[in-house]
């Protein structure tokens, strides 16, 4: 093999490494026996500049969680876009995906200029407080994709299976596929299925992401990715230049099979688009390409013309000025009961990246991402839902996997007094008030080492007339860190007669 | 006979082979197998293992539960995520002990199980009590987690207030069942002992029982009796039970008590928080029952 091929089976390995890594990483994104988590998806959303930027953008203030987000730019000054080609899981997946699109030929079709409207419409809103990155960073669509659907789904059908083996087929079968089921979950699978909303919408968009291939390879890295456009505007200064710059007119060889179609209309390479694949290195019949060092010379102009600029400043400032105008913007929901170390409600808003990480992590499954409680612009964000999980009293994971610091990490102590709602009762439902019955669940499973669910003795008439000896719970309100281990766990059918409201108060306050 | 017939049963049942659910029929077989005057056993000081090991020793010797080739199910309290100091779960210690126990006498399986309150991983990891079961390094102990398929519903045909409940298969077939509960207060019950560590090992919306608890104990107490019952009670949460979180609610008490009469056991833990037993309603009912004796003038105290 000589060195031109090489680096093409470079580039693969490379890519390949990097996707097995990411997986593990999501793997890895769980409790794992320790109180604290180490090695997991976050290190992906802190290699990302963009993430890095718009949260910085967004909360007005230096980050140090995105310092490998800074050695990306570095390599990317160096080397261009690397990171779109060797490394991104995205592209490595899209790839894979595109050798099983049948007639994958059909090209020209190009709306390069999308990428930078929908950066800079990302940039420019982020510095209004208003955060869309969730919507349209690579990262963020492939992790909550996975985390609220690919991985829910495996989980399904593999339980689904041996379960059904297990309860209606012979034990001795049992017997034999147990242990391989076993095996499955323990390397393959999540420790426990888990259940999201927005399931369909999320699995949706990345379907659409991989669809796109089908009008051409790459057709998200090259039209869509605001990460690759930020990369792209680096890359226009970096120092690994192709040489020739333009397709060889007898041959063109290199233009026709560029997975990035990242020659112009004259056959020039527009440096910006190349993500450093190195196929052309081994198309090329002649052997004179290649790629060396040297001063950015002469550089074939961008697709991105001052009128489609002007656009993206306008839609940066419109978007978010409509989401200003959301009515969750004057009242807070009380159902959005933000995770233990969240910031203030509008530095969350704009800090949060929407990665899922930290919905992934929860151990409870009961971070659930917000529909359209706090308008299009707060869908994603985590939010907890009670009755269906509550906070675990002792798990810190959620603030431990925050890549963007929108939660803040904790100690246990400070997530013992960290308050993120207070609980009432409903006293026509809860059974000692509405029906004289005694009940007094939400006070065993009350957290708080002096509980925050008291009781009192008193005599009440039951259902059938006689005077009886009952215990009545009250919340002692200045303990109750809002958990919602009450509620999950009330036995009241249906809505909980005990229940947790988020405590925070509106600010509007997006200066 | 019943047991046996009810126990075939089961293994049927969840073979497929048998359509209609097991039924725990225990008319007139209650009363007849109870000692009137069980022996209760308590071991005081700070070496818990061999605490243990001397209890049982003094019940007669693991050998008269364990069979060689028996399953064996140890059921401890794992039922919170705290720590061994904290007290709301069995000492790990104590558990190991009766595991290794349990194995020496040749036992082919033993089981660990509880079905938790706060997460099962954070539960298991923080009570030590995993930890201490694999320390042992002995293949045929499991400590595993309840595993939901494997509850099966039962019908209870003596049972006052509760005539059907799913319970947990390994539970259910088990040669010898010991209950290792931790002795503690509880806001609801007053205290948490024997008796309710059942709760670990029943399906279903466990939050519905709170409505005449005390009888729905005893019920579901038909159905799981334990052969040997070690009440751990080294370290007792007085207060804000049954998860506490506060060590200025646990004080040490460094006792540990066994006997084969599950009612005779939570009778003599009671007197140790200086109660009497008929203030416990689960035990009242229990006895009512004829699960055992709560009357501690006619059992045989002993101290080892």
């Amino acid at each position: 093999m000589n060195y031109r091929t090489s680096f093409r089976q470079l580039r693969k390995i490379s890519q390949l490494v990097c996707l097995l890594f990411f997986l593990f990483l999501f793997r890895r994104t769980e409790y794992t026996g320790q109180d604290t988590v180490s090695w997991t998806v976050t290190f992906f959303f802190q290699l990302d500049p963009l993430a890095a930027l718009s949260t910085m953008l967004g909360i007005f203030q230096w980050s140090t969680f995105f310092l490998p987000a800074a050695v990306i730019i570095l390599i990317t000054l160096v080397f261009g876009r690397i990171f779109c080609g060797w490394i991104c899981p995205m592209g490595t997946l899209l790839d894979i995906f595109h050798r099983f699109v049948p007639n994958a030929g059909t090209r020209q079709i190009n709306f390069r200029y999308l990428k930078y409207i929908i950066l800079m419409t990302v940039l420019i809103s982020s510095v209004c407080k208003v955060q869309w990155i969730g919507f349209v960073d690579p990262f963020c669509l492939l992790v909550r994709g996975m985390t609220f659907a690919v991985d829910p789904l495996m989980h399904t059908v593999v339980s689904n299976t041996f379960g059904t083996v297990y309860i209606h087929g012979p034990a001795w079968l049992s017997g034999i596929i147990e242990p391989l089921y076993d095996f499955i979950k323990t390397v393959f699978l999540p420790f426990s299925s888990a259940y999201y909303h927005l399931v369909y919408f999320s699995f949706l968009i990345l379907v659409i992401v991989f669809l796109l291939e089908f009008f051409s390879q790459r057709f998200w890295c090259r039209n869509l990715c605001p990460l690759g456009a930020m990369l792209a505007l680096v890359s226009r200064v970096s120092f690994f230049n192709r040489v020739p710059v333009f397709s060889c007119r007898y041959c063109e060889k290199c233009m026709t099979a560029c997975r990035m179609e990242a020659f112009n209309a004259k056959a020039v390479m527009m440096k910006e688009e190349c993500n450093l694949c190195m196929d052309c290195l081994s198309y090329c019949p002649d052997a004179t390409t290649s790629f060396r060092f040297s001063v950015p010379g002469d550089r074939a102009e961008i697709d991105f013309s001052r009128r489609q600029f002007l656009a993206s400043g306008l839609l940066g400032i419109t978007l978010p000025a409509l989401a200003y105008t959301d009515v969750s913007g004057k009242q807070n929901h009380p159902d959005v009961i933000r995770p233990p170390g969240a910031l203030e409600e509008n530095d969350f808003m704009a800090a949060c990246i929407r990665c899922g990480a930290c919905m992934k992590v929860c151990i409870k499954n009961g971070l659930q991402p917000l529909i359209l409680e706090k308008g299009v612009e707060g869908m994603f964000t985590p939010r907890l839902v009670p009755r269906v999980g509550y906070c675990e009293y002792n798990c810190t994971l959620c603030s431990q996997v925050c890549p963007s610091g929108a939660l803040e990490k904790l100690s246990h102590e400070e997530k013992h007094s960290f308050v993120i709602g207070k609980a009432y009762f409903d006293k026509n439902r809860c059974l000692p008030y509405a029906a004289a019955t005694p009940c007094m669940v939400c006070e065993e499973h009350c957290p708080t080492g002096e509980k925050a669910i008291l009781f009192k003795q008193i005599s009440a008439v039951d259902r059938q007339g006689n005077t009886i000896e009952l215990k009545q719970p009250y919340i002692m309100e200045e303990r109750c860190i809002g958990c919602g281990i009450c509620e999950h766990n009330c036995p009241v059918e249906g809505t909980a007669a005990i229940r947790v409201v988020a405590n925070s108060s509106v600010e509007v306050d997006r200066y | 006979m019943e047991r046996r017939k009810f126990l075939k049963q089961i293994s049927l049942w969840s073979a497929g082979a048998l359509a209609g659910i097991p039924v725990l029929n225990l008319t007139g077989t209650l009363h007849a197998a109870q000692d009137d005057h069980p022996s209760i056993f308590v071991a005081t000081g700070k070496a818990y293992e061999q605490m243990v090991q001397d209890l049982v020793e003094r019940c007669g010797g693991m050998a008269v539960f364990v069979k060689p080739g028996d399953k064996v199910v140890v059921k401890p309290n794992i039922g919170w995520d705290r720590t061994v100091a904290q007290a709301a779960n069995t000492h790990p210690d104590v558990v190991k002990t009766v595991v290794k126990l349990a194995l020496d006498a040749g036992a082919s399986r033993v089981k660990v199980f509880d079905r938790t309150c706060n997460d099962r991983r954070r539960c298991y990891a923080s009570s030590g009590i995993k930890e201490a079961v694999q320390s042992l390094k002995r293949s045929k102990v499991r400590c595993e987690y309840i595993d939901d398929r494997k509850f099966i519903p039962v019908h209870i045909k003596n049972g006052k207030n509760i005539q059907k409940w799913e319970f947990y298969k390994d539970a259910l077939e088990a040669d010898t069942y010991i209950n290792v509960p931790v002795a503690k207060h509880h806001g609801f019950s007053r205290l948490s002992l024997g008796l309710k560590n059942i709760m670990g090992v029943i399906g279903g919306m466990r939050g519905r029982l709170h409505f005449n608890l005390a009888q729905n104990l005893a019920d579901l107490n038909q159905v799981i009796r334990p052969d040997l019952t070690i009440v751990d009670a080294t370290r007792v949460l007085t207060r804000n039970g049954p998860q506490g979180g506060n060590l200025a609610d646990v004080k040490t008490f460094d006792i540990i008590i066994a006997a084969t009469d599950p009612v005779a056991a939570d009778a003599f833990a009671t007197t140790l928080f200086g109660l009497d037993p008929s203030r416990i309603d689960s035990t009242v009912a229990a006895y009512e029952t004829g699960l055992g004796q709560m009357d501690l003038d006619k059992c045989r105290i002993q101290t080892v």
